[in-house]
């Protein structure tokens, strides 16, 4: 299973900073989420794509986590020499995330 | 104000951003209010650029197009407009809405000018008096960038725009207020909502999140059904139906493309936030973590459970600094071995660009279709069947001249080069860089005006 099995998401950019918000499309859903994509997993699945660090938020009410990933733009949008400056795929990258085993923390 | 919810819709999301969607939102989304953002965070850097060399210009010229197209009616259906447009020279902006006014035959037009976010002639004296700019990110000393400034704006809320509007204002002009200002002051104004209010300020800052950002709202972007959703061309624009504790039902302009429901609305709420419990804003600290949506009709969603609570005692600022070049080429190999092509493409690239001097700094190598998104975490093309393999390289330089050498010593690729290739292209534009200064300012050393000039 993979996080896009349950969940959709977004990503933007604030600086240098990149946030994905991951909502699920049930409770059911919003509960793998809390379980299996932590921060460490979240951390080890983008590796080198964020040089800062992961931090994880819940707005229950809408069944949905926001990932705030430090040093993750290259510099930020205005400088950053990446094509995907302002990180609007990045969201996508962690719905390909593997859940449900953690040996797939990794690369998938 | 109409019965008790006032009715604001999100006309423009980004400088740039198509003025269809507003003026059919005037025409048929019975708004009170159309609000419209048209500033990011590079946006300030590019107009102080053209206001330094035109003081005439430096706002952003959509709002023009868009009031062409929607202020008779606006005024017919005692539809005001806020807006941020006027970026770092607001009067300016405002002076050609007047002109428009007359170009239109319109008179009695009031039109409110919002400054106060441009602090950069007062750097020197808020630094003897000891705020230090430092570098909200690293800690730096403003000293290192000072002489490469372009702006300092802040982040500026809403009571501009509500003193403007107290004053009659038909049209609101502002420099860098922030986006939820543009939606709280209208709202502060028609219900009369004291400035502590954080309750409902907090409510009412996550109802402005929500459609702030236009259609991205209403099925723009949306990831989950994205195949499921209608008229992306056509896509309405989100109105907000406000109610005097906040809350507010969410739809959009009727007879639009798009779709208003729990998914598309969820999905705008987590864009570009950092801790959903701490949105800092400059009225209020707005908390999203309670925030629940219903569906009550077809594209109407009720969005509940925002709360806030007492602003932040500084203020953002913005500075933008001159920050060098990109210099950038891009050429496509094909089978048979394009990888190894590929390879042997940007070995003679970077060769040549030492024969020439090239002086530079950080570089990036992306291979287009295959690793420009998600860099090393996706493999390289390597399989010598692969038909054809896109690269892009692009290094950030000091200057113009060193940023144009990238191109100019690419072209040889199409003769002198390995086999195979196609696409080098032509002569792209040198692109300037301007790096963001994130610092903060006390709030008090911070005066918002008003004028107002009429047509």
């Amino acid at each position: 299973m993979r996080v896009v099995d349950v969940a959709h998401g977004r990503s933007g950019d604030k600086g240098d900073t990149c946030n994905v918000g991951l909502v699920a499309y049930d409770d059911a859903g919003y509960d793998v989420l809390l379980r299996e994509v932590t921060e460490e997993r979240v951390a080890a699945h983008y590796g080198d794509l964020v040089k800062g660090t992961v931090t994880r938020y819940e707005l229950p009410g809408i069944k949905a986590l926001n990932f705030v990933l430090t040093g993750a733009l290259d510099g930020g949008g205005t400088l950053s020499l990446r094509s995907d400056h302002l990180g609007k795929v990045m969201y996508a990258w962690l719905l390909r995330m593997e859940i449900g085993d953690p040996s797939n923390a990794g690369v998938s | 104000m109409r019965g008790r919810t006032v009715r604001l819709g999100a006309g423009m999301a980004f400088w740039g951003d198509s003025v269809r969607p507003a003026i059919e939102m005037v025409e048929r989304g019975e708004i009170d209010y159309l609000c419209c953002d048209h500033l990011a965070e590079l946006t300030m850097s590019i107009l102080a650029k053209q206001r330094a060399r035109n003081p005439e210009h430096g706002h952003t010229r959509d709002i023009l197009d868009l009031l062409r197209g929607a202020l008779p009616m606006c005024v017919e259906k005692g539809v005001k407009v806020v807006s941020n447009s006027g970026g770092a020279n607001p009067r300016a902006a405002a002076e050609r809405v007047l002109e428009l006014c007359k170009e239109l035959g319109l008179s009695g037009i009031r039109i409110g000018v919002v400054t106060g976010d441009d602090i950069e002639s007062e750097i020197d004296v808020l630094m003897a008096d000891g705020v230090s700019f430092a570098n909200l990110d690293t800690g730096a000393e403003l000293e290192t960038v000072r002489s490469k400034l372009t702006h300092a704006a802040v982040y500026t809320g809403c009571e501009g725009i509500v003193e403007a509007l107290r004053l009659g204002a038909d049209v609101v002009i502002c420099g860098r207020v922030t986006d939820i200002a543009l939606y709280l002051g209208p709202l502060v104004h028609e219900f009369g909502w004291p400035l502590d209010d954080w309750v409902r300020l907090g409510m009412a800052t996550v109802v402005a999140h929500a459609i702030e950002c236009g259609g991205q709202a209403t099925g723009g972007l949306y990831a989950g059904d994205w195949a499921g959703v209608e008229g992306l061309e056509t896509l309405g624009y989100p109105i907000a139906e406000v109610s005097d504790d906040g809350t507010a039902v969410l739809t959009k302009t009727p007879g639009s493309g798009g779709r208003v429901d729990i998914g598309t609305v969820s999905e705008q709420l987590v864009y570009e936030i950092l801790d959903p419990g701490r949105y800092l804003t400059a009225d209020v600290t707005a908390d999203f973590t309670q925030v629940r949506l219903e569906e009550i009709g077809p594209d109407q969603v009720r969005i509940t459970g925002g709360t806030g609570r007492a602003r932040p005692e500084t203020l953002k600022v913005n500075m933008g600094y001159r920050a060098g070049f990109i210099g950038e080429a891009q050429f496509t190999y094909t089978w048979p071995d394009a990888w190894a092509k590929a390879q042997r493409g940007i070995e003679f690239l970077k060769r040549r660009l030492d024969r020439a001097g090239f002086v530079h700094g950080d570089e990036i190598v992306e291979y287009i279709g295959h690793t420009s998104m998600w860099g090393d975490r996706v493999p390289p093309p390597t399989d010598p069947e692969t038909p054809e393999i896109v690269v892009r390289y692009a290094a950030r330089c000091p200057d113009a001249e060193q940023a144009r050498k990238v191109f100019t010593e690419s072209v040889p690729l199409y003769n002198n080069g390995p086999a195979g290739v196609a696409g080098v292209g032509t002569r792209p534009p040198v692109k300037e860089l301007y790096a963001i200064w994130p610092c903060l300012i006390p709030r008090e050393r911070v005066v918002q005006s008003v004028e107002m000039l009429e047509a």
